[in-house]
């Protein structure tokens, strides 16, 4: 055989098939059969076999990933480097996406510039900051963090979406109930809370919500 | 140039009537032309309070229905001569009057009078959207109890969103001894989570019981601690600045303790 039907080139992806100018389909088909069959290990299982789409017609190629599949290969028609682009242009798609999202959330961070006052609510899908006083009976139920510069006495959720990584934050934080993602802290029964003069910050800590003083 | 004040609480019970009858008699005594509106239709005090009941001829859904002019309807005070009370119907309830007829009638009256207080039904539904709706400002009364002082703060809250922003604070009731204990709520509790302008702090006094049931205004009694502190608010409402009343500290058994030397 002075030159091969069928070429088989290594890339990336997997492995190429070169068909040689003018072959007829019933002598490729015949060579990867002989290919196959020979179990030269060439052809492991699992191996992703990939073919230009123009090479073939599309009956052909319907017979030739019979055949490997019969064989445990995958048989895919398309251009690898084609394929790569798209897959780099999905990619760039994706990180732009991120991107946007990230600037929606510091864009939508919701701020409340007055006291929440009993039986008033903030609800939203974003972090919220406060700049007065959470009452008790109010409510907010935030998406994102919540941030309250002043007395914090309410109900505060954060996380409310199950975004275990949001914490809550006030100058005071005394509140009825906090809640973070989908764990509920309340109140002590007794007694008045201890008065920290230092802001505290809550959040999940291996599995349970805690409260630290912090600086700011 | 008039003023419109609403005296609400929230909660029933904590003084609004009694408030109002006070600062109305009050402002009367300082010489100003007052009228007093009640607005608590179905469920009125005010006349009672200020010994006018005998006196009612027509009511605030006569004058809202244009039956009659709120001329007409007034009640002069038989002892204060520039005090005058428009009262409310007692057979009515609170969807006789609507926001806009409240509003145009205080429009009506506030070329006759200085001050214009209107008593607030307790609770936050339709009454409470009808008495604050023409008010340039509010009074809002609680007292040293929790649930008083929650009310006070959703009451502040519901005023805030009606654009209300002009707001008072009033503690009504306060029993020295037991702040003192620890037993009741102190101002600083209060003040704390209400944080709006306090103007008055009235003690708890029998005296205002009896003076309700006489029909006269505690404030003219001039040995009440509660007409004192009344008195005081007037004066701040007129926009003095007066030190608020300190309370004698120790009860009776302590006082007693002190004249033995004990």
């Amino acid at each position: 055989m002075s030159e091969e039907i069928v070429k088989i080139k290594g890339s990336k992806s997997g492995l190429k098939l070169d068909f040689a100018q003018g072959a007829d389909f019933a002598s490729i088909e015949r060579d990867i059969r002989g290919k196959l069959e020979s179990g030269s290990g060439f052809f492991t299982r699992g191996t992703v076999i990939q073919v230009s789409p123009s090479a073939l017609r599309k009956g052909d190629r319907d017979r030739l990933k019979k055949l490997f599949s019969q064989h445990g290969v995958l048989f895919r028609t398309t251009d690898p480097l084609q394929e790569l682009k798209a897959r780099e242009k999905k990619q760039a798609e994706k990180q732009k996406a991120v991107e946007k999202k990230h600037e929606e959330e510091v864009q939508q961070m919701v701020v409340v510039n007055r006291t929440l006052r009993g039986g008033q609510e903030i609800r939203t899908d974003s972090s919220v900051l406060i700049c007065g006083n959470v009452n008790p009976g109010a409510q907010i139920i935030a998406g994102g963090s919540i941030d309250v510069r002043g007395t914090c006495r309410g109900v505060v959720h954060a996380g409310a979406n199950g975004n275990t990584q949001a914490f809550i934050v006030a100058d005071k934080l005394m509140p009825m109930q906090i809640r973070i993602a989908n764990l509920i802290a309340r109140a002590p029964d007794d007694a008045a809370p201890e008065e920290s003069d230092n802001a505290e910050r809550a959040m999940i800590r291996d599995g349970q919500i805690v409260i630290e003083s912090i600086k700011r | 140039m008039s003023e419109v004040i609403v005296i609400t609480s929230g909660k029933g019970g904590v003084g609004k009537t009694t408030t109002t009858a006070n600062l109305g008699a009050g402002l009367a005594i300082a010489g100003k032309r007052v009228a007093l509106i009640d607005v608590d239709t179905g469920l009125r005090n005010l006349d009672l309070l200020l010994g006018l009941e005998n006196r009612i001829m027509y009511d605030l859904i006569d004058v809202t229905e244009g039956r009659q002019p709120y001329k007409k309807a007034l009640v002069k005070h038989k002892k204060f001569s520039s005090l005058y009370l428009l009262p409310t119907s007692q057979v009515k309830d609170k969807s006789a009057v609507r926001p806009e007829q409240l509003i145009k009638l205080c429009e009506e009256m506030r070329p006759e009078f200085d001050y214009i207080l209107i008593d607030c039904p307790a609770g936050i539904e339709q009454g409470f959207a009808t008495a604050i709706a023409a008010a340039d400002c509010a009074i809002v009364v609680t007292m040293p109890e929790i649930s008083a002082v929650r009310d006070a703060d959703k009451i502040i809250g519901e005023l805030g969103r009606a654009d209300k922003n002009n707001i008072k604070l009033i503690v009504n009731r306060i029993r020295p001894q037991m702040v003192e204990k620890g037993d009741m709520l102190d101002m600083e509790d209060i003040n704390d989570l209400l944080s709006i302008e306090c103007i008055g702090q009235v003690p708890d006094d029998e005296l205002v019981i009896k003076a309700t049931n006489d029909g006269k205004p505690v404030i003219t009694m001039e040995k009440s601690m509660a007409g004192q502190a009344y008195r005081n608010i007037v004066r701040r409402i007129f926009g003095e600045q007066v030190p608020f009343m300190t309370f004698p500290k120790e009860g009776f058994f302590g006082r007693l303790k002190k004249a033995f030397g004990l």
